[in-house]
């Protein structure tokens, strides 16, 4: 009923290749778009952009990074943590060094020194794929946090070894540092996502995007109608790992606001993957529903016995927590092993059929 | 519906019976209970809670008013470290980050949201200079102060440092990194050499090749900065390489019982400094037990409770208390604010006299401090693994304070000019 597309009607090829050709989804995007930048803005406290919205649309980013990779052009990669250091490194060494520069022009060229290094190590893919290809990026992952914590020029020489985000200003209003207010992170933050986002879903459906799905589906036959594979699986590798360094950057500006290296170990890339993974590869809504899942989810559960007093230790909680996210994403793999990205599309097809399947 | 509506109805409850409990104190403590460094963070955690339960049933809390010791886990991480801050910062008293990764990332906001942060004996060693960190408190002593303690130490047992060689065995992280600034100081006036041999978070529990290199460089003296794993592993290795014991010293947070039961008498001679005694017999622990432990409120076991690490969350939430009854008797009030609280942080003085009445002497040296010193640098002994448990070794070491506020006044200097506009208090004079 709410989904019917009866008498929507094509009349022109540009309108069938829309972005949504589909009323509806229009509709909801704007639900969603007014949601975030006008009605959470407003409503939400502190303990929410900090928590929640901020972290949630940071690691959104950074595995919509990771998805045009792995998703889109079919690359392991276990490498985006220290990616996302590259960029934050680069950004803290922008800032220092160049003091006047523009903070959101610091956090996107960031993300090229981001790409640089992910070209140079994307380019064992050329020769080496799947599992064998995860390793070389594991290698990434580990030589970069040493080079973190071993090339005291990075973090300045600073006696602790972790970089700290200075008070940065922009148009009269501070927008890092201690001195920020959430609420304009969060705007910051959110400029940025949305910017990237309508640029990754335009790059999917244009030709690169196509070259890598060619890639990934099976790079022999891609070849031989013609793809330059060097050009496409670099390319994957550069523009990913630019949104990962921007993520970076905007991960220790707008959030932490301080970190030391192994902040960048292993176990954020595995949190990235799993976002990934779990909201689906290959797709773009499902980098935002898995860092629901997995970066919102768990702040709002530890919530849950304090709003209705009951007496569980702090401890508890946190296992119970544990248990319940693991459960969760148990449950969601199995009633749909491509992710939440698909689980969606499929109840849409179903409501757009509704009340009467065939 | 039906459901709904009794959720509805407890939700309600839980509100009201919230707002009905507002005549407390709220000092949450950013607990790990869980994680890979739960089972050194348990002990402490105890200690900590296990006093103020203790205040609390015993005396009603503290100027009447009782003491909620709320915990959040954070499992040691940052990530969920500043969810906990965040959680409650609006109404705490205190913040208690119980790591270095997390003091690095509430400090800067410390001057935004003025509430206090209470680091005994960790966190950032220039935190002691108060004029630039108005909100941070590192009491008793900082890692700068473990550090010249322990050159002391040495020096006083074998004789001039000169011409001799130290490997520093640490944590690669910021918490191990610490001292570095110390002791590289120390080493270019005494004339050792110094051997930094860090441990990454991954080597931790296998550090062969570290012992390898100490091996190889036979140096005098190995001094560590552990903790968690890497604590355990280290000692093992000393056993395995037969490194002669009694010239191994570890930082406070490396004399924890568990880790030397495990290799037991072969241990014995290994030290550690340390600004807390286990006082078996003191008042404080007998009180503790009487109306916390007898009456079931407690986690510890008795085994626990002889440790060193139990004994030390007592005293850290002995400093904490002292804080608040400073500041109550001051302002006059029983409900303090955080600011206030600051103040009474700002002017503790735990004398001999007052560490008897609240029966806990020997366990902690007589200390205070003021608005330019939020460390009181009071100093500490030396323990020694016995094969069984930790006994003093030493009489109370004092820091070298002249080389160490140095230290601090450039360093505060450094990172109040790397984070500007950074508020200085300028008023506060006492200390030059």
């Amino acid at each position: 009923m709410l989904y019917r597309t009866a008498g929507q009607f094509k009349t022109s090829y540009a309108a069938d290749q829309a972005l949504f050709p589909v009323r509806q989804d229009a509709i909801l995007l704007g639900l969603v778009l007014v949601l975030a930048w006008v009605v959470l803005p407003l409503t939400a406290s502190e303990f929410a952009f900090q928590t929640m919205l901020i972290p949630v649309l940071i690691y959104a980013l950074a595995a919509l990074g990771l998805n045009v990779l792995t998703g889109y052009a079919g690359q392991l990669s276990l490498g985006t943590g220290a990616f996302m250091g590259v960029g934050a490194y680069a950004c803290y060494k922008l800032v220092t060094l160049f003091p006047w520069l523009n903070p959101v022009v610091a956090i996107l060229m960031s993300g090229a020194f981001s790409a640089g290094v992910g070209v140079a190590f994307g380019i064992p893919s050329l020769r080496i794929k799947g599992f064998y290809l995860a390793i070389a990026t594991l290698a990434a992952q580990f030589f970069l946090v040493w080079l973190f914590e071993k090339w005291a020029w990075l973090y300045n020489s600073n006696a602790s070894g972790a970089i700290q985000v200075p008070n940065l200003e922009m148009f009269g209003l501070w927008v890092a540092g201690p001195q920020a207010a959430s609420v304009t992170q969060y705007y910051l933050v959110l400029g940025v996502v949305t910017l990237m986002t309508v640029l990754c879903i335009n790059l999917t459906r244009g030709t690169l995007g196509r070259t890598w799905k060619a890639t990934r589906d099976m790079d022999i036959a891609a070849e031989l109608i013609g793809i330059n594979l060097m050009r496409s699986k670099l390319t994957a590798f550069a523009i990913s790992s630019y949104i990962v360094g921007v993520a970076g950057a905007l991960y220790v500006f707008m959030w932490k606001g301080a970190a030391e290296p192994n902040v960048f170990d292993i176990p954020l890339s595995f949190q990235v993957l799993f976002i990934a993974i779990i909201g689906g590869l290959g797709s773009i809504l499902g980098n935002y529903l898995g860092a629901i899942l997995i970066v919102g989810l768990p702040v709002a559960l530890n919530l849950v016995p304090g709003a209705l007093g009951l007496p569980i230790s702090s401890a508890m909680v946190e296992h119970l927590n544990i248990m319940i996210v693991g459960a969760l994403i148990l449950f969601f793999l199995i009633i749909e092993p491509h992710g939440l990205a698909r689980l969606w599309a499929l109840i849409r097809e179903k409501l757009i059929v509704w009340p009467f399947p065939y | 519906m039906r459901h709904w509506k009794t959720w509805a109805a407890a939700a309600g409850v839980a509100l009201v019976a919230g707002s009905a409990a507002a005549q407390e104190l709220y000092a949450p403590n950013l607990a790990y209970r869980t994680g890979p460094f739960a089972a050194t963070g348990i002990p402490l955690m105890n200690g900590q809670a296990d006093y103020f339960t203790m205040l609390n049933e015993r005396d009603g809390g503290i100027g009447g008013i009782r003491v909620n010791f709320d915990e959040c886990e954070t499992g040691y991480s940052t990530e969920k470290g500043v969810e906990c801050y965040e959680k409650t910062k609006a109404k705490a008293i205190v913040t208690q980050p119980w790591s270095t990764g997390i003091t690095l990332q509430v400090l800067p906001k410390s001057n935004v949201d003025e509430i206090p942060i209470l680091a005994p004996g960790y966190g950032f060693s220039p935190m002691a200079d108060g004029r630039v960190f108005q909100w941070a408190f590192n009491t008793p002593s900082s890692y700068w102060d473990g550090a010249s303690m322990i050159l002391q130490y040495l020096e006083q047992e074998g004789g001039s440092l000169e011409g001799k060689k130290i490997a520093f065995l640490h944590l690669d992280h910021p918490f191990g990194k610490e001292p570095l600034p110390f002791l590289e100081a120390k080493a270019e006036e005494i004339g050792f050499s110094l051997v930094p041999i860090p441990v990454g978070l991954k080597e931790m529990q296998n550090q062969s090749a570290q012992w390898l290199q100490i091996r190889r460089e036979r140096p005098d003296y190995v001094v560590m900065w552990g903790w968690g794993a890497m604590n355990a592993g280290a000692i093992t290795e000393a056993v395995k390489t037969r490194f002669p014991m009694e010239n191994f010293v570890g930082v406070w947070w490396a004399s924890h019982d568990a880790d030397l039961r495990l290799v037991g008498a072969d241990g014995a001679g290994y030290k550690a400094i340390s600004w807390s005694y286990p006082v078996l017999d003191a008042p404080v622990m007998q009180d503790i037990r009487t109306h916390v432990v007898e009456a079931g409120l407690s986690q510890t076991s008795e085994e626990e409770m002889q440790g060193v690490f139990y004994s030390r969350g007592v005293v850290i939430s002995m400093i904490l208390a002292e804080g608040i009854r400073a500041a109550q008797a001051e302002f006059g009030h029983a409900e303090i604010t955080p600011s206030e609280l600051r103040w009474g942080l700002e002017n503790l003085n735990v004398t001999e006299a007052r560490l008897a009445e609240l029966g806990m002497t020997g366990m902690v040296p007589p200390f205070a401090t003021s608005c330019a010193d939020h460390t009181g640098h009071s100093g500490g002994w030396m323990l020694e693994w016995d094969g069984e448990k930790f006994v003093k070794a030493s009489e109370l070491l004092k820091p070298e304070s002249a080389l160490v506020s140095e230290l601090e006044a450039r360093e505060a200097q450094a990172y109040a000019e790397a984070n500007a506009p950074w508020p200085v208090n300028e008023t506060c004079s006492v200390g030059g």
